[in-house]
């Protein structure tokens, strides 16, 4: 359907919904892969977004939902993007009881707002991902986003009990419910979950929530190289010991697990000689949980291997640095390419030796952290100051890293200059299909409003 | 059954693979629930292949098919009736891999699930959802059901341990979600398709997750003296901070029929217990025990037993495993309720299904997952007695309002299949529900796959879901209709 949109009657007819203080066209900041929104609307209720949806679908608008924009240049660069829906105005925590271990929030709260409102009473949803304070329920929802706790938690899907979404026909749904067993329904929940916004706009989500450990230690433990890394996870799978975190650390991530000095331009920080062997090694790190008597025990079957330990506030720092190497990446490297992959937990070995091979040919230094428990890693190829590479260049290592990659692993593109975005598919292949996740995405947005050409259906 | 399509069937599976007379339908006609229909025909896939070419055919002759595991479900969802075709999925049942470095093992749908822990735990692994009906039912008709069971509660239902999926989608063709990989990029289908109760496509493979077993597991038997009592013990063990493995309660008069049938070593006189598990490094549980002990003396716990060996442990569980068994030798007839509250409604919940219990002069005997407000209500009555039969679906819809009042669900663990159906619009909006419709026609256009389930074909459905299949929509005989 083609059809000649005036703004301005789009504009009178946002401002309807939402009010006119709810609508802006200062667009700094709202970009996405550089494409501008022509405007930005912050419905205050589910029936505003439908509204809002509602007019988008009949006059073929393009919609990106948004919340915290932490992880917005995610994704295909759209053709275009008419609306920017911003589900930041619905951030309240709507019911919360301590005893049921369950809260319902809107979508647009900052996860960190709730975290601290379940941290009153010793709980907490067991989600590290990074940027808390910015980065809102459903955007973390929509991006099925994780930290370092994945390797015992699971992740967002597995927490989320209930949600409420905008359908583009304008229906507010609603899937599962507030108690923590229930098979009443499609679980839309995970559905939703990972889908970035290209299926519906979530307005409100439903968590079960965990009691917060009371105590836990940090053992980094240190290896020459890679294979003797692998040989102590497998040892570590062997032994009684169940830490809650389990992170593997390649030799150069290590400098961006700390405070960055004088950063002047982004790309002047680089290692001294980024190509020759590093001092340091890799790592391990193994965050454990448990009373005296408990860590004891660790450290004393992990014993000699144990470089370093690590509590209290320099602990939760280490693991801050860990959920954020994405974030240090970038903010010292504009040009740096990161990396989500998921794998088998034996082709983490493969996929990292892949990775320290390939990005150096095309100019490219690679770090790497990752959940050595269950095979999601996150790389980052970080361009040479000198000759930085060119737009084929990443499009090249990327088609090159995918090929080594042991069979039914995945490997979506995050983060990269948008300029190179055009030359090469950010997602990559997939064990799932595609097809299906076409038909989907057909049944529920038919006129592929939502995220157009920018996921992965 | 139409003779041509029975000869389509056995060409395709092999003679000895389909089942047409009626003294053997009748074995296909019921499941472990209340609903009774006899299939048309019963067919036993044994590859991936013949599933595919049975499919294409029921398609393009516009037949129901309805996928069948063991048939130990308690929702109807493997009910079929006179114009569709059962799909038994029971021969497919061989362990295709155990793959302990990646934690994964490949099965086909017909497993059953506990020949899967029995085949790991020599390498020190186990498959963790355990549904109370686990020696008999399969791999496949967890996934279709989402299975829970008693150790649910530390580690997740059936979705949270499949991580691939092959299926064969209505049309015949074969498609892949997932794989050993915790998971990938795009849409979580794998994640969508677990639950979906044989509406979307047959799976054919499954990928599992195996879980380490635990050094150590300790079983706790606290005995009370009233069930309200019993019901805060649970709400202030999971305020406590301690996450048991299972925390199952048995009433009194639970605990007498389980005594009378298996000797667990319940004590008789008790008006409730609570059967707590927990599990992990050594010096964890002796922690944790220590501290469940405490919480449950001051919540009045007359007792709290430890099992001393694995065999007073192993008994302890086939209390609680035998316990619907047990209930069927002493009434001829009972209806299990599976509603889930907020675990702070316990204590008022159970309280409600006394009075229910009272008003209409019915036994209802409680055994049920406390520690995540799961509830398993066993309604007991003649069906003989045509009062009684009306007195318990009655009971059962006011249980049933009790749940869905403080934000419950329908259905924790056992599907809602043709039972539960009438139901849905108790907590599903139509809107709800016609996007549930539409993302299922998005895998099962036709609805040729297990039609007229889990999710109700109402009025406004009609336009979306396009002609209806030759099984015309009938009053479900469910105790809701």
């Amino acid at each position: 359907m083609s059809s000649v949109v005036s703004p301005a009657s789009v504009d009178r007819d946002l401002a309807a919904i939402v009010g006119e203080t709810h609508i802006t066209h200062e667009l700094r900041g709202f970009d996405i892969s550089g494409v501008a929104p022509s405007v930005v609307v912050f419905p205050g209720s589910a029936e505003e977004v439908a509204a809002v949806l509602r007019l988008a679908n009949e006059r073929d608008l393009v919609v990106a939902p948004a919340g915290g924009l932490t992880k917005q240049q995610i994704g295909g660069v759209p053709e275009r993007v008419d609306i920017l829906l911003s589900t930041t105005r619905m951030n309240r925590i709507e019911e919360y009881d301590p005893g049921d271990l369950t809260i319902a929030v809107g979508a647009g709260m900052p996860f960190a707002e709730m975290q601290r409102k379940l941290g009153e009473h010793h709980q907490w949803v067991p989600c590290d991902a990074a940027s808390p304070d910015h980065a809102t329920i459903g955007g973390l929802l929509a991006t099925g986003a994780a930290g370092p706790l994945k390797s015992t938690f699971g992740h967002m899907r597995d927490f989320c009990i209930g949600i409420q979404f905008v359908t583009t026909d304008g229906k507010v749904v609603k899937g599962g419910g507030r108690v923590v067993k229930n098979v009443a329904g499609y679980d839309l929940m995970k559905l939703l979950t990972g889908s970035y916004g290209s299926l519906a706009v979530m307005t409100r989500a439903n968590f079960k929530v965990f009691p917060r450990p009371r105590q836990t230690r940090t053992f980094v433990c240190s290896f020459h190289s890679l294979d003797e890394a692998l040989q102590f996870r497998t040892h570590l799978f062997q032994s009684p010991l169940t830490p809650m975190c389990m992170e593997i650390i390649s030799p150069r991530a290590t400098e961006y697990l700390r405070n960055a000095g004088t950063v002047h331009d982004p790309d002047d920080y680089a290692p001294e000689q980024p190509l020759s062997l590093p001092a340091v090694e890799w790592q391990i790190a193994l965050r454990a949980v448990g009373s005296d008597t408990v860590l004891a025990r660790y450290a004393r079957e992990l014993g000699s291997a144990v470089t370093r330990t690590l509590e209290g506030p320099a602990e939760d720092q280490f693991w801050s640095w860990i959920s954020h190497f994405e974030q240090s990446i970038l903010a010292r490297h504009r040009n740096a390419m990161v990396m989500y992959t998921h794998m088998a937990i034996q082709s983490v070995g493969p996929a990292l030796q892949a990775f320290e091979r390939a990005a150096p040919d095309y100019n490219m230094i690679p770090a790497a952290v990752g959940r050595a428990a269950t095979g999601n890693l996150v790389l980052a190829f970080m361009p040479l100051s000198v000759d930085p590479p060119s737009a084929m260049q990443y499009a090249n290592c990327v088609s090159a890293f995918r090929g080594l990659l042991p069979q039914g692993s995945s490997a979506e593109v995050a983060q990269c200059p948008k300029e190179a975005k055009n030359h090469f598919d950010v997602w990559g292949t997939t064990p799932t299909d595609v097809k299906m996740m076409r038909a989907v995405k057909k049944a529920i947005d038919p006129k592929n409003i939502l995220n157009r050409g920018r996921f992965i259906v | 059954m139409d003779s041509s399509i029975l000869r389509q069937l056995k060409k395709i599976a092999g003679k000895d693979a389909v089942l047409d007379k009626p003294e053997e339908l009748m074995l296909y006609e019921y499941d472990a629930g209340v609903d009774v229909h006899r299939p048309g025909a019963v067919v036993f896939a044994q590859t991936t292949q013949q599933v595919s070419q049975i499919m294409k055919m029921a398609s393009e002759k516009k037949i129901p098919v309805v996928p069948r595991g063991a048939g130990t479900g308690l929702s109807g969802g493997a009910i079929a009736r006179r114009e569709a075709i059962v799909l038994s999925l029971a021969r497919m049942n061989k362990i295709l891999e155990i793959d302990v470095p990646n934690q994964r093992a490949v099965v086909q749908p017909g497993v059953v699930n506990l020949e899967l822990s029995n085949a790991t735990v020599k390498h020190g692994y186990y498959y963790a959802p355990d549904p109370s009906s686990q020696k008999a039912c399969t791999i496949g008709g967890n996934v279709a059901e989402n299975s829970g069971g008693p150790h649910t509660l530390a580690l997740g239902v059936t979705v949270n341990h499949v991580t691939g999926l092959e299926i064969v989608l209505p049309d015949g063709r074969v498609v892949e979600f997932g794989g050993k990989a915790q998971d990938s990029t795009g849409l979580d289908l794998t994640g969508f398709f677990v639950g979906s109760e044989g509406t979307m496509g047959v799976v054919t493979r499954i990928t599992v997750k195996l879980t380490k077993l635990p050094e150590h597991v300790t079983t706790l038997l606290a005995i009370y003296n009233t069930v309200e009592d019993a019901a805060n013990t649970v709400v202030a063990i999971t305020q406590s901070g301690v996450t048991p493995a299972a925390l199952e309660m048995l009433d009194g008069w639970m605990v007498r029929c389980v005594e009378a049938n298996v000797h667990a070593g319940y004590p008789e006189d008790a008006a409730a217990v609570l059967l707590i598990e927990l599990e992990g490094m050594r010096e964890v549980v002796e922690e944790q025990a220590k501290a469940v002990s405490e919480v449950c003396l001051q919540q009045k716990a007359r007792e709290v037993r430890h099992a001393k060996d694995e065999k007073q442990r192993q008994l302890l569980w086939l209390g609680r495993k035998t316990a619907f068994g047990s209930v069927g030798r002493v009434s001829p007839s009972y209806y299990t309720q599976d509603g889930v509250i907020p675990r702070t409604k316990v204590p008022y919940t159970l309280a409600e299904i006394e009075r229910i219990s009272k008003k209409y002069d019915l036994i209802i005997g409680n055994v049920f997952h406390a520690g995540d407000g799961n509830l398993h209500p066993l309604i007991l009555f003649n069906s003989r007695d045509p009062v009684q039969t009306e007195n318990s679906r009655k009971a059962a819809k006011e249980i049933m309002a009790c749940c869905l009042k403080f934000g419950g669900s329908i259905t924790g663990e056992h599907g809602v299949g043709l039972e539960k159906m009438g139901l849905m619009t108790a907590m599903f909006t139509e809107d709800d529900l016609e996007v549930m419709i539409r993302l299922r026609n998005a895998f099962n256009p036709d609805s040729i796959l297990n039609p007229q389930k889990m999710i109700p074909e109402l009025h406004f459905c009609r336009e979306i879901t396009g002609p209806l299949p030759k099984a015309k929509v009938e009053p479900v005989e469910g105790v809701f209709a």
